[in-house]
């Protein structure tokens, strides 16, 4: 029985996040994913400091990684959920994984098959939240609804508009930023 | 002769350290458990919450527990991989008797049981009681650790009993019961979320206590600001306000600048220093001289950042200060801790909401065991051992003589030295890894080697316990019932999922036996953990941790209940001090004069460097459980040495590069990782790894004079390169070095 | 898929089915040799074919499809393949044939899907030929003991009968089923005991496939049993509802799970491209300093990203696509760092 709860989404904010790998753990341990974690937590430069980047699928209106499949692999539901590539379809070439402009499918080498992030969907599809969101000690990862989002962080604004150079990407995961923010431009001095 | 009985090559074959990855299809009966076992993590002392998922009496997954009111069903690494270490190949599941030449071979519990008995009596009456010593660990439940105090003192005899906080929360508790006369955190963690001001000594939050984080980022969400001292800009020193990177060994000038300033500017509480205080005049007096430009001298911290701490801290309206191994794994832990007390008392902020003080208690359960039990100078309840009345009152729960209660003993690292010596003969020891977790390891070796008795009761072999001559399989935390107290002072339920596989018996079982067959067995008549409880509550009551009033059903109604609950109607104390009420002597919190010593071991031409030693997020203490799992150990395969690139290039270091680092006790090569988040006078390397990978070959024995914990935390050492390039880390075997 | 009429897709969905009804002409000798029985499904081969080249063509045209397409016959042509004939040769043999990526992905899954593809690939090798009038059999005139085999009317082979020869190529179709039935098995096990394939498995993706195929089986078999056993009594039962599950699998062929076993040869294709591809430069993420795609790889995307409406490029004149996966993720935490500084706040 599919019990997705609308209301509730994720929060990433990756300021919050310790480098802990929990997430990763939680996730592999996920039954969709067959202990391959599907988060991606890396260090973003260790010799200058600890910070971490940590990303799930952002879940695009519009993906990119379905876009360039040859395979057609790659389909959103609809909860604007884009799960992994079909195991039938996949022909592993890596377009996903190197066209999203977050980084985020993985080429699972021996399986000849790309996985990513579905957002737990084993777990939300039954009502609960993702596995990361709900282990992250930080809230670097949090999944639940707007309203209380907007209790827990009374100066930051959900964004959900990103700009990589000049294509602006719209997404279904919210990255929590300065209050009254609109986007987050990733570019070369952005 | 407790020499290894075979090659360290073919013990780790047999006995591991091995590693256990879950099955890539998933773990058959996960999605359809036979049951779901709500209980705690076992790996530190936050004690989060977690169900574990069961089949077939085997741990096949877990799942969040979001209802616990600490956690939440967040979890750090371990705690999501804990499931991993039951059904582990390396487990213990018979008792094994040492075999020279050979290892160990399996023998049944009838002779193992006699051929232990018979060596304690034989080692007792020829050198006396104390020649026989007791080391246990506080990954044991409160019950568990009630009963090992009972044990050694009642059906052992001996004073010589310590146990591994001895290693951990020991300067913390001392400071505590001297500042305030009672060893708890003063407020749970709650406190946090509407603090002004947090600062954070000497403990890194993220990799050690990671759920702690939250409420920590909540307090700034809240705009509360956030203070970090460490000598490494750790992740949740990244974020921070204000860091500042003391010089390893440095606090205690830190916390007396810190206070000069604050009595400089009168950011003080003077109602609340003049009614519920003394020795104020002490503290101003010892740091009448730390101005800034001492103590920037000494901490090798800018003064403008001992000045903006002052500044953010004085002022404040509320506050939360925390601290934990970092400034107490030292020879003078007691005295950086009570120079913390200082900053906290002056200001008055203790014992209101949002306004805390605490140590981080590290271990699972560092809190509860180091109340009830295994400490040498401490009877249940936290009593003083050397104290009449307490020994009195112990005596008669006991049902002994109170002159045949024995007093105090060595603290562990002493017990160690005391072996070395040949004082102490026989060794029982469960729960406890020294020759990883102890300083100065190579002495730790020779003098497991001098014992001519050592049993061990333990799942896994650990490396310690490969040199017993007895090994008696025990279990893990899920395979009893039982309660533990976390860093907050909760007591909380850990509930038995699975019985002990193959032959191995509950630990609580084989200490009863042994007790009977010792020939104290009608003291020892318990038939479940709760029995035991019962009586630890009677224990307890009127100490100033007192159980009393706790229950099983009243933990597991209320999620836990925090002590002290002298009665069953009481609803337990989250938060201490509202009433002022001191449980010192006389009534009132002390300050204490701390003037700034140098530490054990200081830098010289000879030792130039100084080495600082700490944890890293995916192990747990000397790691014989974590280094089992296997994607905790893939996380961080190898111990590492971080070094500055300043001191690199004037070494002549390269990125990787194996080095060699000595100290006057040891040496050992680790690889290098060049980065910028560590004062350039200082290196670090994680301890959790065995054999020539332990950076406890390496650390000093100086041990506080009242705590006696070991300076871990810092010692002189010389570093110099070896040309060699590190092979790629997923090579690396360090969790199972020899 | 077929909601716009695409008309090169028409055009070659036709002319392959033209060829395809021809080919049925000449292949059985004017008809000669085909089995007026199998009529019905002669019927759902055509339209089969007809289907899947218009769905094939369909997907062909798709910017990266298409680049990859003909990327890949263009380095056929001009060689490359059969320099990497020994790697092609492995990969054909370990993942085609073996089809050994899916036993990575677990044993269960590895061990039904292989019995499943080969139960399927023997049906099909008996049955189209069958059907198309190109095989048929024959008592060797002379004699009752002697079979002889005809491929396009021409007589290529004999055996005698009653041995186990005869056994196997007779009951062909029976082994087939009896492989595609335990895989089924094995498969429909995995769907109701593995939690995560309940949670992503639908009824007409993932349930229908497998009892079509276990129909088709049960039935096909049962014609046999029903001839050997039961005297024929249930043949007309068995025979229409075999015909209609393998009519009606021909018919959802171009459109549901099954048109998966015509696009995975591209595979190969890939192979081919990727080997190719290794062999030229590699891009070098500007943020990791490592190689992380081959250059050719990322300059198709490049152009593929370009078609499909997407502009990367960024103020420096590099695309965002220029960095490796891990480097656009540290790229996003530091752009995120740098606007929460810049807000004077880290948290809140
Ligand atoms: S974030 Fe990447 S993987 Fe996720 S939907 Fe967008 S393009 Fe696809
Ligand atoms: S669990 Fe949270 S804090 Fe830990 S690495 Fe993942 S996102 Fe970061
Ligand atoms: S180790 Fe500590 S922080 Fe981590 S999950 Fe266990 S109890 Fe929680």
């Amino acid at each position: 029985m599919n019990t997705f709860r609308v209301d509730q989404e994720f929060f990433l904010d990756p300021q919050r996040c310790i480098g802990c790998h929990a997430c990763e753990m939680a996730c592999a341990e996920c039954e969709t994913n067959g202990q391959f974690p599907m988060i991606h937590v890396d260090y973003v430069d260790r010799y200058y400091t600890p910070q971490t980047s940590v990303q799930i699928c952002m879940h695009c209106e519009d993906p990119v990684c379905a876009r360039v499949c040859p395979a057609v692999a790659i389909e959103k539901d609809e909860y604007g959920i884009v799960h992994s590539a079909k195991t039938d379809r996949c022909i592993a070439c890596s377009n996903c994984v190197n066209a999203c402009p977050f980084g985020v499918p993985r080429k699972i080498e021996p399986m000849d098959l790309m996985m990513k992030c579905n957002m737990c969907y084993d777990r939300t599809s039954a009502g609960k939240r993702p596995m990361c969101a709900t282990v992250c000690p930080s809230g670097a990862l949090f999944y639940g609804t707007r309203e209380e989002m907007a209790r827990r962080r009374p100066n930051s604004s959900p964004v959900n508009t990103f700009k990589f150079g000049k294509q602006t990407v719209k997404t279904r995961v919210n990255i929590m930023m300065p209050k009254g923010s609109t986007e987050l431009v990733v570019d070369a001095n952005g | 002769m407790a020499t290894l009985p075979a090659s360290v090559e073919s013990l780790i074959a047999r006995f591991g350290p091995s590693l256990n990855f879950p099955n890539p299809e998933g773990i058959a009966g996960r999605d359809e458990p036979d049951a779901v076992v709500k209980t705690h993590c076992c790996f530190c002392g936050m004690q989060c919450g977690i169900k574990l998922l069961v089949k077939h009496n085997r741990i096949v997954g877990f799942e969040p527990w979001e209802e616990f009111p600490f956690n939440e069903g967040r979890l750090c690494p371990k705690g999501v991989q804990r499931y991993l270490q039951n059904n582990h190949p390396d487990r213990l599941m018979t008792p094994l008797t040492r075999v020279p030449g050979r290892g160990f071979d399996p023998i049944g519990w009838d002779p193992a049981m006699e051929r232990v008995v018979s060596e304690i009596q034989r080692i007792q009456s020829a050198h006396g009681n104390h020649a026989f010593a007791m080391l246990s660990g506080v990954s044991l439940t409160n019950e568990k650790s009630y009963l090992v105090g009972k044990f050694a003192r009642v059906a052992l005899k001996t004073r010589n009993l310590d146990y591994n906080g001895r290693l951990c929360m020991v300067s913390a508790g001392a400071g505590n019961k001297k500042a305030f006369g009672l060893d708890r955190g003063s407020n749970n963690y709650s406190d946090l979320a509407h603090a002004e001001v947090i600062m954070i000594c000497g403990t890194n939050v993220s990799e050690t206590f990671p759920t702690l984080t939250h409420w920590i980022w909540q307090a700034r969400d809240n705009g509360g600001q956030l203070i970090v001292v460490d000598p490494r800009l750790t992740p949740i020193a990244r974020t921070a306000d204000l860091h500042l990177p003391v010089r390893p060994g440095r606090d205690s000038a830190l916390y007396g600048a810190i206070l000069h300033q604050l009595i400089k500017r009168d950011w003080l509480d003077h109602d609340f220093i003049a009614n519920h205080t003394t020795d104020f005049d002490k503290a101003c007096e010892a740091v009448a001289d730390y101005d800034l430009d001492w103590a920037e001298r000494i901490t090798g911290i800018e003064k403008a950042k001992i000045l903006r701490a002052a500044e953010m801290w004085g002022p404040a309206r509320t506050s939360f200060l925390l601290h934990a191994r970092g400034i107490e794994h030292h020879s003078k832990g007691v005295e950086n801790v009570l120079g913390c007390i200082n900053l906290v008392l002056a200001t008055g902020r203790i014992g209101k909401p949002y306004c805390g003080y605490a140590t981080i208690t590290g271990q699972g359960n560092g809190q509860g065991g180091r109340e009830h039990g295994h400490k040498c100078d401490q009877l249940p309840g936290n009593r003083d051992i050397e104290n009449p009345e307490h020994r009195q009152y112990i005596s008669q729960v006991w049902g002994i003589e109170e002159k045949d209660l024995p007093g105090k003993g060595l603290t562990a690292y002493e017990l160690m030295e005391a072996i070395h010596r040949g004082e102490v003969k026989g060794l029982l020891s469960i729960c406890f890894n020294p020759l990883v977790s102890l300083p100065n390891n190579t002495m730790i070796r020779e003098a497991l080697e001098k014992l001519e008795f050592y049993v061990a009761i333990d799942f896994f072999l650990n490396e310690t316990a490969r040199h017993a001559d007895i090994i008696l399989p025990g279990s893990l935390h899920e395979e009893e019932d039982g309660t533990v107290t976390t860093a907050e002072g909760r007591v909380t339920r850990i509930r038995k999922a699975i019985d002990p596989p193959g032959d191995a018996r509950t630990d609580t079982s084989i200490l009863l036996e042994l007790a009977g067959r010792l020939g104290e067995g009608e003291r020892f008549r318990f038939q479940t953990s709760e029995d035991i409880f019962n009586e630890l509550r009677v224990a307890s009551k009127g100490g100033t941790a007192d159980y009393f009033g706790i229950t099983y059903k009243k933990i597991e109604e209320n999620m836990g209940v925090f002590w002290p609950c002298p009665s069953e109607d009481h609803p337990g104390t989250p938060r201490l001090w509202e009433d002022r009420k001191f449980r010192t002597p006389d009534g009132r919190a002390h300050f204490h004069g701390i003037a700034y010593r140098d530490p054990g071991e200081v830098t010289d031409a000879e030792y130039p460097v100084i080495l600082t030693t700490g944890r890293v997020v995916s192990q747990y203490l000397s790691g014989s459980q974590t280094r089992r799992i296997g994607k905790l150990v893939r996380q961080y395969p190898e111990p590492l040495l971080e070094i500055h690139p300043a001191l690199a290039t004037r070494l002549g270091i390269r990125d990787r590069e194996l080095v060699r680092v000595s100290t006057r006790r040891g040496a050992a090569e680790f690889p290098a990782q060049i980065v910028e988040t560590i004062r350039e006078d200082t290196v670090f390397i994680p301890y959790h790894w065995p054999g020539k990978k332990s950076a406890n070959q390496l650390t000093s024995g100086h041990l506080d004079p009242i705590s006696k914990i070991p300076e871990f935390k810092v010692c002189a050492c010389k570093l110099e390169p070896t040309g060699k390039i590190a092979p790629s880390p997923d090579e690396s075997k360090a969790w199972a070095s020899a | 898929m077929f909601a716009t009429l695409n008309l090169l897709a028409l055009l070659s969905a036709s002319l392959a089915t033209l060829a395809l009804v021809v080919s049925i002409y000449v292949g059985s000798r004017n008809l000669g040799n085909f089995d007026p029985a199998l009529i019905a499904y002669l019927f759902g081969c055509i339209f089969a074919c007809f289907g899947v080249v218009y769905r094939y063509t369909v997907w062909l045209q798709r910017p990266p499809t298409w680049r990859y397409f003909s990327r890949g016959w263009q380095l056929f042509f001009t060689g490359k393949a059969i320099s990497y004939g020994w790697e092609l040769t492995k990969h054909f043999v370990g993942n085609f044939l073996g089809q050994n990526f899916i036993r990575k992905r677990g044993k269960s899954v590895g061990y039904g899907h292989f019995l499943m593809a080969w139960g399927c690939l023997l049906a099909f090798a008996v049955t189209f030929p069958l059907v198309f009038g190109w095989i048929h059999f024959g008592l060797k005139p002379g004699g009752i003991n002697t079979y002889e085999i005809y491929v396009f009317g021409f007589k290529t082979d004999e055996f005698p009968l009653h041995t186990w020869i005869a056994e196997l190529i007779f009951n062909a179709l029976n082994w087939s089923a009896i492989l595609v039935i335990a895989g089924v098995m094995l498969m429909m096990r995995r769907r109701l005991t593995h939690a995560g394939q309940i949670a992503i498995q639908t009824f007409e993706n993932d349930w229908l496939p497998l009892l079509l195929l276990l129909a088709i089986s049960v039935t096909g078999i049962g014609i046999s049993v029903d001839n050997r056993f039961m005297e024929g009594r249930a043949h007309q039962f068995m025979a229409i509802t075999h015909a209609i599950t393998v009519i009606l699998f021909l018919i959802w062929m171009p459109f549901g799970k099954f048109f998966h076993i015509i696009q995975r040869p591209a595979q190969l294709g890939i192979a081919i491209y990727r080997r190719a591809a290794d062999e030229g430069p590699q891009a070098v993420c500007p943020h990791t300093g490592e190689a992380f795609l081959s250059g050719m790889q990322l300059s198709d995307l490049k152009h593929v990203t370009a078609e499909l409406g997407f502009d990367f490029t960024r103020r420096d004149g590099k695309s965002h696509l220029d960095y490796s996966p891990c480097g656009k993720r540290a790229l996003l935490a530091r752009a995120h760092l740098k606007a929460r500084q810049k807000s004077g706040h880290l948290f809140g």
